[in-house]
């Protein structure tokens, strides 16, 4: 026990986004008590709920990944797996692809193992170059072609979303050249899931507030332009404040929020087309008032690796 | 020391393992807390059933909730009959009843007179997944002759797609257990008691 917590070294800077984060919680949370006894309504009730889910979700997340490197693996690691076992139990795959979704699962300990001792080229190409050729084989070997194209497809793809892109905030505390020269790779995955879980609530604040004009009128009927675009100019300019946390300079940083932003929204549009298709709302009901951990994560998976590579595009080139 | 084995085979590690492993959830487990003795029916598809049945009930009489097993299924060698015997607390009962002594209703209504809980599977064998098939008459004479024993419906959704008839290795899936109210009798006829219990477990599919 005392060997976890004497390997806790919090730099100032994470302190300070530790403080904001519960004051934004200690906020929401009065804002609608408040606005509960006020006017209470339905949206008002689900906010609360949304609220008391933010306030476990957080507390979880900063413990796992303040705490010590280890236990951030094995967080992030089971994060995927929920991930990977949500999206599992909503596809309709073929009763024979079961012999091959073990291998599946057992990618995650692998990825995470590669970004553990920071094996960067082998981490990077591990899941797109060798779990693509090696899934499809094991599907092969199971003899059964009919439909076999859906679920070539389907499983690499779900490894993409589920694990690879979510195994990035784990490269991020174990890559080297994000943890030297003043810049704390822990400091940058709390910068990236920040802005990406603002993004989120920017999208779905302004969208509720002055949505009018539906961007993906068949797929989502949430998302309007007016939310897009007044997520992507609000998470910029809470990208600049936090940019503290990053080695960036002034035009680094908006770029780079603004494209998580932009990412942000691609993976929330995909993971919805995705429900669509399965004919459901929510993945799962396992975060009470948000739906199942994939609804969560489906920016996250998005934003992480294209923010890992921007990052270290500008890191090597400065 | 049995109880406290069962204890920890299964308010421990079974029910931990299902919960966030597998992505087992239960639902109004909370209806067996106080009852002594019950019967409890559910839609059997897979091996995981009893885990999961067993992993729900309260530790404090688990010793006393013995799941109905086929001798000539289960208990094919010494090591599987002391495996079921003391890990899984089933109790083997033989089928053919060419004797007269080996009536399964008489061995199961021994066990509920001795005050002892049972898990029934009434469709009689793991069947098509996702299909519940007619329930067999034993459950029938079984309430008949312990009218005053509570009977609690199950009903087990998608818990067989973490194991599969004919599959070995156990995978993750997000499936429920679901406990419903006793069921309550009309009247102890044969067809009436198999039909308000086939009712009352798919009223619990939801």
């Amino acid at each position: 026990m005392n060997k976890i917590f004497n390997s806790v070294d919090l730099i100032p800077e994470i302190q300070w986004v530790i403080a904001i984060i519960l004051l934004i919680l200690v906020f929401a949370t009065l804002l609608f008590w408040i606005w509960n006894m006020i006017k209470p309504s339905k949206l008002v009730d689900e906010m609360k709920i949304r609220t008391r889910s933010w306030w476990i979700m957080c507390c979880i997340f900063l413990f796992a990944s303040i705490v010590n490197p280890v236990v951030t693996y094995f967080a992030l690691g089971f994060l995927s797996f929920l991930t990977l076992r949500e999206l599992y139990s909503q596809l309709k795959l073929r009763k024979i692809d079961r012999s091959v979704l073990f291998f599946c699962y057992l990618s995650i300990p692998i990825q995470y193992f590669l970004a553990f001792k920071g094996y960067y080229t082998l981490f990077l190409i591990f899941i797109p170059v060798f779990m693509f050729i090696i899934i499809p084989f094991l599907l092969v070997l199971t003899g059964e072609t009919k439909d076999i194209i859906r679920s070539m497809c389907i499983l690499p793809t779900s490894l993409m979303l589920g694990v690879f892109g979510i195994s990035h905030l784990a490269l991020l505390i174990s890559f080297p050249e994000m943890n030297s020269n003043g810049v704390s790779g822990k400091a940058l995955l709390l910068f990236l899931i920040f802005i990406t879980e603002a993004n989120d609530i920017m999208q779905f604040v302004w969208g509720k507030i002055f949505g009018k004009h539906k961007i993906l009128p068949k797929v989502s009927p949430n998302k309007t332009w007016e939310g897009f675009i007044g997520g992507v100019i609000s998470t910029t300019i809470i990208g600049y404040f936090m940019g503290f946390l990053t080695p960036l300079n002034t035009w680094q940083l908006i770029l780079l929020s603004s494209s998580i932003a932009v990412f942000g929204f691609m993976g929330d549009a995909i993971m919805s087309a995705v429900k669509r298709d399965f004919g459901v709302k929510d993945m799962s009901n396992a975060i009470p008032g948000h739906g199942g951990v994939l609804d969560r994560v489906d920016s996250l998976s998005t934003t992480a690796s294209p923010f890992f590579h921007i990052v270290y595009f500008i890191i090597i080139s400065s | 020391m049995k109880k406290i084995l069962l204890i920890f085979i299964y308010s421990f590690l079974w029910r931990n393992f299902l919960r966030i492993f597998i992505g087992l959830k239960y639902y109004n487990n909370k209806t067996l807390k106080n009852k002594k003795q019950f019967i409890l029916i559910a839609n059997h598809n897979s091996h995981m059933d009893t885990m999961a049945i067993m992993s729900a009930i309260p530790s404090r009489y688990i010793h006393r909730v013995h799941p109905i097993a086929a001798r000539d299924f289960f208990g094919g060698s010494l090591f599987k009959k002391i495996l079921m015997r003391y890990l899984v607390n089933a109790t083997l009962i033989k089928r053919d009843r060419t004797d007269p002594e080996n009536d399964p209703i008489d061995s199961m209504d021994k066990m509920l007179k001795k005050s002892r809980s049972l898990i029934l599977y009434p469709e009689g064998s793991r069947g098509i997944p996702g299909v519940m098939s007619n329930f067999k008459k034993g459950l029938g004479y079984l309430i008949q002759r312990n009218p005053d024993v509570d009977v609690i419906p199950v009903y087990l959704d998608n818990v067989y797609k973490t194991l599969p008839k004919g599959k070995k290795i156990i995978l993750p899936y997000n499936c429920s257990i679901n406990f419903g109210e006793p069921i309550k009798f009309n009247s102890y006829e044969l067809e009436d008691i198999l039909e308000s219990s086939e009712k009352a477990i798919s009223k619990l599919v939801d």
